[in-house]
């Protein structure tokens, strides 16, 4: 088992090196950029703009109604929405999310074109099948994440303001001034780094996956759950490395 | 010409290709044929490098494929055409982007260039009128006979073809068998076929060769095959009424 895990990293890293070979042509590679971005990217944007209007809201009532001590400021309220959801909810958990949608996609794609020997057929023609398929897909995923992160603290924001707003839970002033306050740059890059991070782990781990799928359809399945399964433990392991690393 | 010398594969210590010695002439049809299990899938992908042998050479053109170093295989492989089992289409795009693909990576081609080239092409194999039209809308014999074209698409020297005939009915099968056997002759290609279709043996074997069990047992062409004394390679033909027939008959 020890020996199976380490053949696998060598062998990630293995495809990782052909994956980061120069492309062939940089048009093909810009063409297939877009078409990843709108891809993985652009159609995340409904899910995860849904899950965070949600979560700001259901985040301002858990931590209203913790902070009912009268010697508390409401403002706190805002400040530590603001702070749950840059710190560990916009990337996290969005990443969590996005590692079913995006790993499951990108495994299942690539398996599918495995198992239908449509990448040995890329392969025999000279082009480099791992560049092709996945270079797109990591820097797509990698480079454009962060936009998403940003889209998901404002949604989130706007889902508490507007809690707030109809349950009057706390005052819309205080809530506002609590969002303002004792901002912290460092913890925006903090979070679109982590976000980086961690769609690189998704899209490169689940192109890893799909690109060795054996076996048929079944295989492709078992690609894609492999890949979903080890993406999540490694994002919650690579979150505590970077946390401790960057904000202690 | 591809030319193959003491060529040994095995897997997990079980041998699959035993001393394999073989040419493969230009502008003929040469054709690999052997029941499923007997190598031939194995033979095929040890030619084209997605299988490395144990021991043994392969040479493209007197260049042997042990010797090349990573660009000279890539610029092999552009010289090669690959028709696969299950045609292997790219279903992310068209039967026009299929055709293009490699023009796209391997040329300098302006758009309109490698337009009029996908035309000709398609219409070599009688594919007219499909151009935007993706992979899964399009018949079996649809599929081999864009398979076909982009294998053409580069004006290949070297065209394998992974059992051509499978999944397709009687009369398609002969169309898809004429059709590498013209191109062959018109591109003066070296064309190596794996099957194990008795009608397309007959119909198009320049060049054949019987493999049982990892062995190479006998060569010869489509006129003495039904007048060989090897008996696995009689067995094998007698699998087939219609060769069974017409093998009673040439007796």
């Amino acid at each position: 088992m020890i020996s199976h895990f380490f053949e696998s990293v060598g062998r990630y890293f293995l495809f990782l090196k052909e994956v980061f070979r120069r492309p062939e042509k940089w048009r093909i590679f810009w063409r297939q950029f877009i078409l990843e971005s709108d891809k993985l990217i652009l159609s995340s944007i409904i899910i995860v703009g849904v899950i965070s209007l949600f979560i700001g809201g259901v985040l301002v009532i858990q931590t209203a109604s913790n902070l009912e001590n009268p010697v508390i400021d409401k403002m706190y309220v805002g400040y530590m929405v603001r702070e749950s959801l840059i710190l560990e909810f916009c990337s996290t958990m969005i990443a969590l999310i996005l590692a079913g949608k995006m790993g499951s996609n990108i495994a299942s794609e690539i398996g599918s074109m495995r198992i239908t020997e449509q990448i040995d057929a890329m392969d025999m023609m000279g082009v480099n099948s791992a560049g092709f398929l996945a270079l797109p897909k990591i820097a797509a995923a990698t480079l454009l994440s962060p936009l998403l992160m940003l889209m998901s603290l404002v949604l989130g924001l706007f889902g508490g303001w507007f809690v707030v707003e109809v349950t009057q839970i706390i005052p819309t002033p205080s809530y506002i001034t609590g969002i303002k306050s004792f901002y912290n740059g460092f913890y925006i890059f903090y979070s679109c780094f982590k976000m980086s991070l961690f769609c690189f782990l998704i899209s490169s781990i689940a192109a890893y996956k799909g690109y060795w799928a054996t076996g048929g359809s079944q295989g492709v399945g078992r690609s894609s759950t492999s890949a979903i399964v080890t993406i999540s433990i490694l994002i919650l392991m690579f979150d505590l490395i970077v946390t401790q690393l960057m904000l202690y | 010409m591809i030319k193959v010398e003491h060529l040994y594969k095995s897997f997990d210590g079980v041998p699959v290709l035993k001393d394999i010695n073989v040419e493969y002439e230009s502008g003929k049809c040469n054709m690999i044929i052997g029941a499923s299990g007997s190598g031939k899938t194995v033979l095929l992908k040890s030619l084209i490098g997605l299988l490395e042998a144990d021991s043994g050479e392969i040479s493209y053109s007197s260049v042997k494929l042990s010797q090349m170093k990573y660009q000279e295989k890539k610029q092999l492989r552009q010289r090669i055409g690959i028709l696969f089992q299950g045609s292997a289409l790219f279903d992310f795009t068209t039967v026009l982007g299929n055709v293009m693909f490699p023009m796209e990576f391997f040329t300098d081609w302006s758009r309109a260039q490698m337009l009029e080239r996908a035309h000709y092409c398609l219409e070599k194999v009688n594919v007219i009128g499909s151009d935007d039209k993706y992979p899964n809308e399009l018949s079996g014999g649809m599929q081999k006979r864009v398979g076909i074209a982009r294998a053409i698409a580069l004006n290949p020297s070297f065209l394998f073809c992974d059992e051509p005939n499978s999944g397709l009915d009687p009369h398609t099968s002969i169309l898809i068998d004429r059709l590498i056997s013209d191109l062959t002759k018109e591109f003066n290609m070296t064309t190596v076929v794996n099957t194990h279709d008795m009608n397309s043996i007959l119909e198009i074997g320049d060049k054949i060769g019987f493999i049982s069990k990892g062995t190479l047992l006998w060569q010869g062409d489509r006129h003495s095959i039904l007048k060989t004394d090897c008996q696995e390679l009689k067995d094998f033909i007698c699998s087939n009424t219609l060769a069974r027939n017409i093998m009673e008959g040439v007796k």
